[in-house]
């Protein structure tokens, strides 16, 4: 779509894409269809040989005398992550899960710094404006607002409504259970480190039940946050 | 992806049921030179921003400036979704922004340079009709006034 836009002000694009049944009936003007999961654009990370046979592949296309929907190689399939991410709702929660999920997440937030600095400052984290040192405080929030519907956060940023914030809050938490899980377990998949969280954590059973709160509004608005929470 | 018919069957059908623009044609132009002379722009609808820009929220059809030099610990995606595991980007931002894997063309000369700017849009836009007749134009013309002559495109 913005493809066509920049191409009909005059800007030849190329256009990765994920769903060709879409990139089929959309029509850009060049465009590579790649066989990988959604958030693996360009095949897998810190696979730069990939990463480069699927830029040039893309870059390739600039040649071509008209509209092309071209497909990447089958064969360059990462066999290493699931089709879809695995939801908590396909999760079980182990029989011994942390009671205290307040003193869990003081535990999973002392690997923060270590993360960024093995990353070189890379995260996911820093979407609901708080610190990371304060997230046992939001998940003792998290934890009110799931059995009552009530409280909130001090410093949550203006213009952010509650379920938006409750949201990002949520993202945020798993980054920094997903940080502390890569630092323990680097070549975990994304798919373990979902089964662990959903499965195995505190904060996983606080954030499913953070879910059915928000679900249980009827205004819209918080169902949708419910469904970015999870499902 | 993941090819639709390895998906789990909800997130196939929720992604068939989406309202997709038909097209019956595409607009074209040729580069007008070799790669390894056009400067091109990296453009992406995942959501990416830097830490001190706003946030995107869900549907919004504006876009942000990302400073070609921007390290990679100052980008955050506000685009989440249970829909797509965000593993990949916490691992490596090049999974979906590939500004490394394009500096190291630029060096081997594969490629002629890049704009000074990259810009993003959010993803997952059921309405685009502001992207079409508003801020996608507006980035063209910024494209334009940077010298780009190529654009690559990048989902998340």
């Amino acid at each position: 779509m913005l493809a066509r836009v920049l191409e009909s002000h005059g800007i030849a694009t190329t256009s990765i894409s994920l769903v060709r049944e879409h990139t089929e009936k959309i029509k850009p003007p060049r465009a590579l269809f790649v066989p990988f999961p959604f958030g693996h654009a360009l095949g897998r990370p810190n696979d730069a040989a990939l990463q480069h046979r699927v830029l040039s592949a893309a870059l390739d296309l600039l040649t071509a005398p008209g509209p092309v929907l071209a497909d990447f190689p089958d064969d360059a399939e990462p066999g290493d992550e699931m089709p879809g991410p695995v939801q908590a709702s396909a999760v079980a929660t182990a029989t011994s899960v942390p009671a205290d999920a307040v003193a869990e997440t003081k535990d999973v937030v002392r690997a923060h710094a270590p993360w960024l600095a093995s990353s070189l400052g890379r995260t996911t984290f820093g979407l609901s404006g708080i610190a990371a040192e304060r997230f046992p405080e939001v998940v003792e929030f998290l934890q009110r607002f799931a059995a009552s519907g009530d409280g909130d956060v001090s410093g949550r940023p203006s213009g952010v409504s509650l379920p938006a914030f409750i949201r990002w809050a949520a993202d945020d938490l798993k980054s920094l259970y997903w940080e502390h899980r890569l630092l323990t377990a680097p070549r975990a998949s994304g798919t373990d480190i979902a089964r662990w969280f959903w499965g195995e954590t505190a904060a996983g059973q606080v954030l499913r039940r953070v879910r059915d709160r928000l679900d249980a509004s009827e205004d819209l608005k918080w169902k949708a946050a419910a469904f970015g929470v999870a499902r | 992806m993941p090819r639709l018919d390895r998906l789990p069957e909800a997130s196939r059908k929720g992604l068939l049921a989406l309202p997709v623009q038909a097209n019956e044609t595409a607009p074209f132009v040729k580069p007008s030179r070799p790669l390894a002379a056009s400067r091109l722009a990296l453009v992406t609808t995942a959501g990416l921003h830097r830490r001190s820009d706003t946030l995107f929220n869900p549907g919004e059809q504006t876009f942000r400036v990302l400073p070609i030099d921007t390290p990679a610990g100052e980008i955050v995606q506000s685009h989440t979704s249970i829909g797509f595991d965000r593993t990949a980007l916490l691992r490596d931002l090049n999974v979906t922004f590939p500004i490394d894997r394009l500096r190291e063309l630029v060096a081997s000369g594969v490629l002629g340079g890049l704009t000074p700017s990259a810009y993003s849009f959010m993803g997952a836009l059921r309405d685009v009709a502001k992207l079409e007749g508003e801020s996608g134009p507006a980035v063209a013309r910024r494209l334009r006034d940077e010298g780009a002559e190529v654009a690559l495109l990048t989902p998340t």
